[in-house]
């Protein structure tokens, strides 16, 4: 469904992609794991047209989205559900609004029919009842359960979430990793989530992807990487300081 | 120390200056393009058009009331030199009309509005919410910065229509109370010398300077990186380089408008 081919970008000459070649099957959920600063927003962004890398390919089906005209690149966007790593929700718009307006702008249903449907998924992330708080009034934890509601309101077939769990507390980490997993489960769709809460990820995910400078370090099973015993992977994963309590595959 | 050091910052900073006009260019060109097409959010164009025109009222009839008085003390030492008290009117109207008052209005605009927009798309920029808007198939420039640019060129003529009424009564008040110009004198004054292509000298003017404020914030504002800072530099960028090309255009516009 997603594939990036030797994909390059740098910002003000520091490489945030170097010849990154990755794979996302249609219908499944990989992990991305990583140190801060090692490309995994970038690579988000690259992987739904937000950012042009500098140079390989990036298909999204069989759109090239780097050669594709402006229109149908919007037209792939408009596929994606994206969750940004500090929420980007509108601050002008109350909470009920911000969940409602990709359904306004991207559905043809009934003002009434958004209602509802903007009040059930946030019911489904446990916000019922904040429908009309400003997200200047939520906490960090809130925010970002509006934010997964949003990606996700027009029930997208590709969903990307950007370090959902960051900076949050372990119990809330994991109760937003179990919406995703339960979305998936619900709407069928394509996750890609980034996470720094590496056991979380690992008990989630179909496949999990390790990227360190920009380049892909390893990718496989949850249970394939928890056992590879490269220098290079345990040194994220012993890093990690895991495990606190061994998943149950492991 | 030889010259190469001074030499290589005034390089540097002419690169950087080309690097920013070239930005504000295009985003112009982008800006014409989708106007012509129609392709703005209309919703968002209201929602500007209530928040920079009708709410900037205050500030700048504030502002022209007191243009309005300082002028016609100005005017009145020369008139009064040359016994020409008659023509007080025309003398502090038409610095009013043509000049002073599309610029410093344009200024107070720019401080209000400009630097407004420039924080405002800025946050949106380094908060993602400029990158969430794309993830919903809406373009940024049609949905953000269309809008923002016709309701500042619209509010800003608008004002300044507004705000030259406000000072030339001012004006009259002053003259009368202080110089002892009856306000018919002044009026008549400025009515006989004042053409109607002095008045829609500054008209056009105020136009030009509300694009040039449009552009510039919303340039800055969208090209902010690094957080708070960032928005910081480029809300003084925004009312800095605005503040800049409101006087140069003003200097070409002068020439080019007699």
């Amino acid at each position: 469904m997603i594939n990036l081919v030797n994909v390059y970008r740098s910002f003000d000459g520091i490489k945030a992609l170097d010849g990154l070649t990755l794979s996302v099957k249609k219908g499944g959920l990989l992990g991305i794991l990583g140190p801060g600063g090692s490309g995994k927003s970038t690579l988000c962004k690259v992987a739904c047209g937000l950012v042009k890398p500098d140079a390989g390919v990036v298909f999204v089906d069989d759109v090239d989205l780097i050669r594709a005209d402006p229109k149908t690149v919007r037209r792939i966007q408009a596929r994606c559900g994206v969750q940004f790593q500090n929420d980007a929700l509108f601050e002008h718009m109350s909470v009920w609004a911000n969940v409602a307006y990709p359904l306004q702008r991207l559905t043809d249903y009934s003002p009434g029919e958004i209602r509802a449907m903007a009040i059930e998924r946030l019911a489904t992330v446990g916000l019922a009842g904040f429908e009309n708080q400003m997200p200047s009034q939520l906490s960090g934890g809130q925010r970002r359960r509006v934010a997964l509601a949003r990606a996700c309101a027009t029930e997208p077939e590709i969903l990307i979430c950007d370090d959902p769990t960051a900076g949050l507390d372990p119990v809330t980490s994991r109760h937003i990793l179990d919406m995703i997993v339960g979305i998936r489960y619900q709407v069928r769709n394509t996750v890609v989530v980034v996470s720094s809460d590496t056991l979380g990820l690992l008990s989630i995910a179909d496949r999990v992807a390790l990227i360190w400078d920009g380049k892909l370090i390893a990718e496989d099973t949850p249970a394939v990487i928890w056992q590879d015993q490269r220098r290079e992977v345990r040194r994220y994963l012993d890093d990690a300081k895991l495990p606190i309590r061994r998943p149950s595959w492991a | 120390m030889g010259l190469g050091a001074p030499a290589r910052g005034v390089g540097r900073l002419f690169v950087l200056a080309a690097y920013e006009v070239g930005g504000v260019f295009l985003l112009l060109m982008q800006v014409v393009g989708r106007l012509f097409r129609l392709d703005f959010d209309r919703l968002e164009f209201r929602r500007c058009l209530l928040q920079m025109g009708y709410r900037s009222v205050s500030i700048i009839a504030a502002t022209a009331f007191v243009i309005g008085i300082i002028l016609v003390i100005q005017a009145f030492v020369f008139v009064d030199r040359y016994g020409l008290r008659s023509q007080l009117g025309w003398g502090s109207g038409f610095v009013t009309i043509r000049e002073l008052g599309p610029v410093l209005f344009a200024l107070m605009f720019s401080g209000r509005v400009g630097a407004y927009t420039a924080a405002e798309l800025g946050t949106m920029q380094v908060t993602d919410q400029v990158d969430g808007l794309r993830c919903l198939a809406i373009d940024p420039i049609a949905y953000l910065v269309v809008p923002r640019f016709a309701a500042m060129v619209l509010s800003l003529v608008a004002l300044t229509i507004i705000g030259n009424t406000i000072a030339l009564f001012s004006a009259s008040l002053v003259g009368q109370i202080m110089m002892d110009v009856d306000q018919h004198t002044f009026w008549a004054s400025l009515l006989e010398m004042l053409t109607p292509w002095d008045y829609l000298t500054g008209v056009f003017k105020a136009a030009f300077f509300g694009g040039i404020i449009a552009v510039t914030s919303c340039h800055f504002g969208l090209i902010a990186s690094a957080g708070a800072p960032g928005v910081g530099r480029a809300v003084n960028s925004s009312v800095v380089a605005s503040a800049i090309a409101i006087f140069v255009v003003d200097f070409f516009s002068t020439f080019v408008l007699g």
